[in-house]
C-alpha cells in the first residue's frame, strides 16, 4: 500500500517537472524583456558605458536568450541563483532564510481554513431547510467575497488597533532574541526551552494566520456543503435511516467520509492559492517571510532575487497540488486501479 | 437570453446588488462634481484630523484628513474613480482575450484547444499576486499599466470556464443544423455558440470586477499600483497604516469602501448565476 503510494507520488512529480522547466523559462523569459538593464541596476549610477559593457558580457547578457536560460537554469540546478543587486547576497540563500517564515504562516492559516470551513461547512448542511438557511448563505457569501488582504486589514483594525489585544507587527516582540537552529521560530524557540518566545511568536502569528484561514474557508464550506447534498440524495444514507441511525451517525459515520473527496480536491488548489496569499499578509503585518521580500526586491527590481522567490513560489504551489492529487487518488478506491 | 435576464431582474438580490454598484458607479463618474475638494489639495496645518462629528474634526473636511492634510472624502471618491475604471477596463480586456480563445478551444478542438489548454495551465501554475508583481516590475506604474497587468493576468479565468460551455454547447443539434444550413464556422461560433454562453460571461463579468478592485487595492498597496498622482484606496490603506495610532479612521474607511464595492459585484454575479444559470434555476438550489 505504501509502495503504491510512494510510487503514486514520485509519477506525480516527475510528471511536474516539464511544467516547471516551462514556468521557470517563462519567468526567465519575462524578466529579461523587461526594460530593466541588470548589468546597469548592479552598477553605481556613475558607471561609464563601458564600464556597463563589460558587466553585461560578464553577466552573459550579450549572448542570445536560450543560451542566456541554460546558463541560468545549470546555475540554478547548482543552488546558485545569482546575488541580489540590492542586498548583495545570495538570492537563494536570502530565500532559504525567509522560507521557514512563510511556511509556519501557510500551515497555521491551513489547519485554521480546514477547522472553519468543515465546521461551517457541517453548520451549513445543518441549517437546510431553516429559516436560518438563507441568512447563513447569504453570509457565506458575503465572507467568500473578503479576500485575505481586507481580512489582514479588518483583523489589524479590530484587534490590534481598537482592542489592544494582539501585536500586528513582525514575527516576535523585538525584545526578545531570535534563535537560528531550523529556521521555524516556533521550533527553534521550543528547541532552546524559551516559552516566552514561543508565546510571543503564537502571539504574533494569531491574526495573520486568522486572515488567511478566514479568507479560505468559506470556499470549503460551501464545496462541503453541496458535497454533503449530493450525497443525501444516494441510497445508502436511505438505507442507514431505515436501519434506524441517528441524524448525527449518518451525517458523521457515512455522510461525511464520503463528501470528504470532492472537498479534499477543492481544498488541495485553495491551499496552492493561500500560500501564494501569504504575500500580502506578511506585508500587512510586516512579516519577515519570503513575501515581504519579494514586494522589496519588487520595488527594487531586483531582477535576481525576483527570479528565485517567484520560482520557489511555482515550485511550492506545484508540490502542493501534486501531493493534494496524490491523496485524491489515494482516498478515493475507485481510482486506485493497476 | 430575453427570458432568464428579465427574471434575473425579479430577484431582489440581484436588485440590492445592482443599487450598490450604481451607487459607486455614481461616485466614479461624478466624483469631480460631489467631491468637496480636490483630492491631492494638501493643507499641511491640519493633518490627520478626525471626522467632523468627533472632538477636532473640522466641518468642511467630513471625513478628516490624511497625514498630508488631504480631504479623506474627496480622496474616497476619486477612489472610486480609480477602482472602477481599473475594474471595468481590467474586466472588458480579460473577456475578449478569454472568450476569443475559450470559442476557438472548445469550438475547433484538437491540437488548438490542446494548446490553449497547456497554454492555460502554464499560466495559472503562476500564482496570481506572484504574476502581477512580476508584470508591474516591467511595466512600471500608471492607471492603464495596472489594467494591462490584470488582463495578463486574469484571461485564464475566463478561457478555463467559458471552454467548458462551448464544448457543450458545440455538440447541441442546433450548432450542427446551423453548419448543414451552410454557416460558416465563423457564423456558427458568432450567431449560435457565443449567445449561449452569453450568461454565464456576464456572470464571470460581475466576479472578475470584483477581483480587479481588490488587485488594484493590492498594488496600490505595495505601492505599484496607478502612481502616486491618482486617489487609490489602497495607496490611501498603505498610509493610513503608518499612522494607524492617531487616525484609526483613515485606515477603516477606505477598508469599508473596498469591502462595499467588492460584496457588491459578488452578490450581483452570484445573483446573476442563480437567475440566468438554466440548470441552477430548474433544480431549485
Amino acid at each position: 500500500m505504501i509502495a503504491t503510494i510512494a510510487k503514486l507520488i514520485a509519477r506525480r512529480l516527475l510528471a511536474a517537472i516539464p511544467i516547471l522547466l516551462i514556468v521557470s523559462a517563462l519567468l526567465f523569459c519575462v524578466l529579461r524583456l523587461l526594460p530593466v538593464d541588470p548589468a546597469a541596476m548592479s552598477l553605481p549610477p556613475t558607471a561609464t558605458i563601458a564600464e556597463i559593457e563589460a558587466k553585461r558580457r560578464d553577466m552573459g547578457l550579450d549572448r542570445p536568450l536560450p543560451e542566456q536560460y541554460l546558463i541560468w537554469l545549470k546555475a540554478a540546478l547548482h543552488g546558485d541563483f545569482g546575488r541580489s543587486i540590492a542586498l548583495g547576497r545570495e538570492a537563494g540563500s536570502l530565500v532559504a532564510l525567509t522560507l521557514p517564515a512563510t511556511i509556519e504562516l501557510a500551515l497555521s492559516a491551513m489547519a485554521i481554513a480546514a477547522v472553519l470551513g468543515i465546521g461551517g461547512g457541517l453548520l451549513l448542511f445543518h441549517l437546510r431547510g431553516s429559516w436560518l438557511e438563507s441568512v447563513a448563505d447569504l453570509a457565506s457569501i458575503l465572507l467568500l467575497s473578503i479576500p485575505e488582504f481586507l481580512w489582514g486589514l479588518i483583523l489589524l483594525f479590530v484587534f490590534g488597533v481598537v482592542l489592544h489585544a494582539l501585536p500586528f507587527t513582525g514575527e516576535v516582540s523585538p525584545s526578545l532574541p531570535q534563535p537560528h537552529i531550523t529556521g521555524f521560530l516556533l521550533l527553534d524557540s521550543l528547541l532552546i526551552g524559551r516559552l516566552d518566545i514561543f508565546a510571543s511568536a503564537c502571539r504574533h502569528l494569531i491574526l495573520p494566520a486568522f486572515a488567511l484561514g478566514l479568507a479560505f474557508s468559506p470556499a470549503i464550506m460551501r464545496v462541503l456543503r453541496s458535497s454533503l447534498f449530493d450525497v443525501y440524495h444516494e441510497d445508502y444514507i436511505a438505507q442507514a435511516r431505515l436501519r434506524g441511525l441517528t441524524e448525527r451517525q449518518i451525517l458523521l459515520g457515512h455522510a461525511l467520509k464520503n463528501a470528504a473527496l470532492p472537498t479534499i480536491t477543492l481544498a488541495g488548489v485553495q491551499f496552492g492559492i493561500l500560500f501564494s496569499g501569504t504575500l500580502l499578509v506578511e506585508v500587512i503585518y510586516s512579516y519577515p517571510g519570503m513575501g515581504n521580500l519579494m514586494v522589496d526586491a519588487v520595488r527594487n527590481a531586483d531582477l535576481p532575487l525576483i527570479q528565485a522567490i517567484g520560482l520557489t513560489y511555482c515550485v511550492v504551489v506545484l508540490l502542493i497540488n501534486t501531493l493534494v492529487d496524490s491523496l485524491y487518488v489515494v482516498l478515493n478506491p475507485k481510482l486506485r486501479v493497476h | 437570453m430575453s427570458g432568464p435576464l428579465i427574471r434575473s431582474l425579479r430577484s431582489p438580490r440581484v436588485w440590492i446588488a445592482f443599487a450598490m454598484v450604481m451607487g459607486v458607479g455614481f461616485c466614479a463618474v461624478f466624483a469631480g462634481a460631489i467631491a468637496p475638494h480636490d483630492p491631492a489639495e494638501q493643507n499641511l496645518l491640519s493633518i490627520l484630523l478626525p471626522p467632523a462629528w468627533l472632538q477636532g474634526g473640522d466641518p468642511s473636511f467630513p471625513l478628516g484628513t490624511d497625514s498630508l492634510g488631504r480631504d479623506v472624502l474627496s480622496r474616497l471618491i476619486y477612489g472610486a474613480r480609480t477602482a472602477m475604471i481599473v475594474a471595468f477596463f481590467a474586466s472588458v480586456g480579460a473577456m475578449i482575450i478569454g472568450t476569443v480563445l475559450a470559442h476557438i478551444s472548445g469550438y475547433f478542438g484538437g491540437a488548438v484547444d490542446w494548446i490553449i489548454g497547456r497554454l492555460v495551465d502554464v499560466w495559472m501554475s503562476f500564482p496570481p499576486v506572484i504574476l502581477s508583481l512580476i508584470l508591474m516590475v516591467g511595466l512600471g506604474v500608471g492607471l492603464d499599466r495596472v489594467i494591462l497587468a490584470i488582463v495578463l493576468v486574469d484571461w485564464t479565468r475566463f478561457c478555463r470556464v467559458l471552454r467548458s460551455e462551448v464544448l457543450i454547447v458545440t455538440r447541441k443539434d442546433y450548432v450542427s443544423a446551423a453548419r448543414l444550413l451552410g454557416f460558416s464556422h465563423w457564423q456558427a461560433i458568432v450567431r449560435e455558440v457565443f449567445p449561449a454562453t452569453l450568461p454565464l460571461l456576464i456572470t464571470l463579468f460581475s466576479l472578475e470586477m470584483a477581483i480587479a478592485v481588490v488587485v488594484e487595492a493590492i498594488l496600490s498597496f505595495v505601492g505599484l499600483g496607478v502612481g502616486p498622482d491618482q486617489a487609490a484606496w489602497g495607496q490611501m490603506i498603505a498610509d493610513a497604516r503608518q499612522y494607524v495610532y492617531q487616525s484609526p479612521w483613515n485606515l477603516l474607511l477606505p477598508i469599508l469602501c473596498i469591502f462595499f464595492t467588492v460584496a457588491a459585484f459578488n452578490l450581483l454575479g452570484d445573483g446573476l448565476r442563480r437567475t440566468l444559470d438554466v440548470r441552477l434555476a430548474e433544480t431549485g438550489h
